[in-house]
């Protein structure tokens, strides 16, 4: 016996659907695969983590609804959100998290995965471009401030030049001359 | 010398109940409106909360015969228990502590006591049907509806003579002194929701079909197949509260389906490597321990999607387009599925309600409501009159076969 084309349910015209047949079922084992991030699949969606984000009402997807789009396999949407990025990582969700969900730690997990495959924000990637070519984030530009004082003007001690070397060997590096 | 009780449906509940009864020494009057006994459990596959076959409840096991089958021997060889399969009341009279009560017998076609499951008679006509190897009584049962000309050809052949075909329905008046309703439960056909399609849509099931197809003493072996063109089911979607806590159908929670249909789907991505299963739910209440279901059927990776079904759409290669909106993400997902199992209410037996106006007992949406509602023994119905199981309203086998205990306790107090 083959089926008749049935339908139920309201017209299709007016939904458009994310088909699950597009998404990327893997993309919560490589999640779960990363540092921290064996919790995952305990989630179940009781949205505590947002009630604890500082943040969250800002962002067009809460962190309960980015592990639920990690689960559900929406890789694209994730790696590339700007949420990963805005996050203060102030670990209030996996603090509260009543299963244990690492949900911080995953967001770092994303963003190194958003890294590799190049999607890093440019307000991110000028920072990390500042550390590269400054060796800091904050110069002492303000030599007044010091003088009032009564403080040399230059910050004692510092050296930038090894920051920059080491810096210029890792990731963020390597971001920011592909970024050039 | 006392009356005997009378025990209403012979499911786990009422087994339970009439065993321990005998053992006690009380005579017990068993009837079932089946030819078959066991209830709703006979159709299942592994029980929460041990994941055990159905048939093996710790403290049962002392029992011989009956590791794999609880009550085997005992229902059909306690001589205490005086078992009528294929009976239902006709009446009840009399007073608390003394009724009269008429039970009307099917005909008896087959002589369970002469039956040695042969086959002879299955094998000649579609009429006869061995339910469960199982089965108790041992005795294959005659559909008269379905005659045709083996049955006469089984009749004059059946090696023990057990064939009678001209059997006739007959009555009988029993007086006892306690009654026990165990009658359990039923589930819905939910073919009335029809946003799912049930009833039109081949593979469009309920969770007892899974469970049955589960089975590998099934139809199938405990293959996964789709019903409408038997190919291997690799995609499941479960659908929770259909026809529960929805005023227009039953407004309870059937409180079980959720753990059994967690179990279906642990069951399912533990032992059917290829199919992925997602749930499709309004809450998941997996209440006592039995949070552990919730947990590992996350850790094995069933999807679980907080939301309702917008539409079911069957496809020409026999799969079904399922559109779901999720609540959570705010979002419509489509699905491409092979089975849609639907987990449906649990409702009151048919004629649940004769038989609660018979008695004047109070109603708990169709189910047997306590004598008084504001004790704590739900078990006590009415003056001599008891309940245990699923005839209270949906219960899982630990607590059907607690509230049959509870029940013994009372009589037996009451006879001291
Ligand atoms: C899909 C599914 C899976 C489940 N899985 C589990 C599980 O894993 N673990 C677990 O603990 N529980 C499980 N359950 C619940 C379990 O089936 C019940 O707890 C149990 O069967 C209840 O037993 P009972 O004796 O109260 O009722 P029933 O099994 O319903 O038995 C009632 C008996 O009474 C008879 N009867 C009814 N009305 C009359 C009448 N008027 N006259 C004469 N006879 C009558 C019926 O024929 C039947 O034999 C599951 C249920 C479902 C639907
Ligand atoms: S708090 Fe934990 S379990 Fe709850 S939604 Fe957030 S990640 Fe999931
Ligand atoms: S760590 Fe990030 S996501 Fe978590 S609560 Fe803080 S800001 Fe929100
Ligand atoms: S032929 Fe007779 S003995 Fe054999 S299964 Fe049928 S009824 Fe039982
Ligand atoms: S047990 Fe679960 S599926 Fe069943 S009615 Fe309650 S919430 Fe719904």
């Amino acid at each position: 016996m083959t089926e008749t084309e049935e339908k139920t349910g309201p017209p299709v015209t007016l939904i458009d659907p994310i088909d699950m047949t597009k998404l990327d079922p893997k993309f919560r084992n490589d999640i779960s695969s990363m540092p921290n991030g064996e919790e995952l699949s305990a989630c179940f969606a009781c949205s505590t983590c947002t009630a604890a984000c500082p943040i969250a009402n800002q962002w067009d997807y809460m962190p309960h609804q980015l592990i639920r789009m990690i689960l559900l396999g929406m890789r694209d949407e994730v790696l590339s959100s700007k949420e990963i990025w805005e996050c203060l990582t102030c670990f209030q969700c996996q603090e509260r998290c009543p299963q244990k969900v690492r949900v911080t730690d995953i967001f770092f997990d994303c963003k190194n995965l958003a890294a590799e495959e190049g999607h890093v924000p440019e307000n991110v990637l000028a920072l990390g471009k500042t550390l590269v070519d400054k060796g800091q984030l904050y110069e002492v530009i303000n030599d007044w401030e010091r003088e009032d004082l009564d403080l040399e003007p230059e910050v004692p001690g510092l050296s930038i030049e090894g920051i920059q070397s080491i810096l210029k060997s890792t990731r963020t590096g390597k971001l920011v001359e592909d970024g050039e | 010398m006392t009356d005997p009780v009378l025990v209403i449906g012979a499911g786990v509940a009422g087994m339970t109940a009439a065993v321990e009864l005998a053992d006690n020494g009380v005579k017990t009057i068993l009837i079932d409106r089946k030819s078959t006994i066991g209830g709703n459990a006979l159709e299942l596959y592994k029980a929460f909360p041990t994941d055990d076959c159905f048939y093996c409840f710790e403290g049962n096991r002392w029992r011989p015969g009956i590791r794999k089958c609880f009550y085997r021997s005992a229902m059909v060889d306690q001589p205490n228990i005086d078992l009528k399969t294929d009976t239902r009341v006709k009446g009840i009279s009399g007073t608390p502590g003394k009724f009269s009560v008429i039970l009307d017998l099917g005909p008896q076609y087959v002589d369970p006591k002469r039956c040695t499951l042969c086959g002879l008679c299955t094998n000649v006509s579609e009429a006869f049907l061995l339910a469960s190897p199982q089965c108790q009584p041992q005795a294959v049962s005659y559909d008269p509806e379905k005659t045709d000309d083996g049955a006469k050809k089984a009749e004059d052949e059946c090696p023990t003579q057990a064939i009678n075909l001209s059997a006739i329905q007959t009555e009988e008046t029993v007086t006892v002194s306690d009654i026990v309703i165990a009658t359990g439960y039923h589930e819905m056909k939910p073919s009335v929701v029809d946003e799912y399609g049930y009833g039109k849509l081949p593979n469009v099931i309920t969770q007892l079909e899974l469970a049955q197809m589960l089975d590998p003493n099934g139809e199938s072996a405990g293959a996964l197949v789709r019903p409408s063109d038997g190919a291997q089911v690799k995609n499941v979607m479960m659908i929770q509260c259909v026809g529960s806590r929805d005023e227009n159908y039953y407004p309870f929670c059937s409180k079980i389906c959720c753990v059994f249909a967690l179990k279906h789907a642990n069951i399912i991505s533990s032992e059917r490597n290829d199919s992925r299963v997602s749930v499709v739910y309004m809450d998941i209440r997996t209440y006592d321990q039995h949070e552990r279901y919730y947990r590992e059927t996350r850790d094995a990776g069933v999807e679980f999607v907080r939301g309702r079904v917008s539409r079911v759409e069957s496809q020409k290669d026999g799969t079904l387009d399922v559109h779901v909106y999720d609540s959570l993400l705010n979002r419509y997902l489509k699905f491409t599925v092979d089975l849609l199992v639907l987990s449906s209410a649990l409702e009151p037996p048919e004629a649940a309600d004769e038989l609660l106006s018979s008695l004047g007992l109070n109603s708990a949406s169709g189910y047997v409501g306590p004598a008084d509602p504001i004790s704590e023994n739900e078990v006590v119905a009415g003056e001599h009159v008891y309940a245990c199981g699923g005839a209270l309203g949906p219960a899982e086998v630990p607590e059907s076969v607690n509230q049959a205990r509870a029940v013994v306790s009372k009589i037996l107090q009451g006879r001291k």
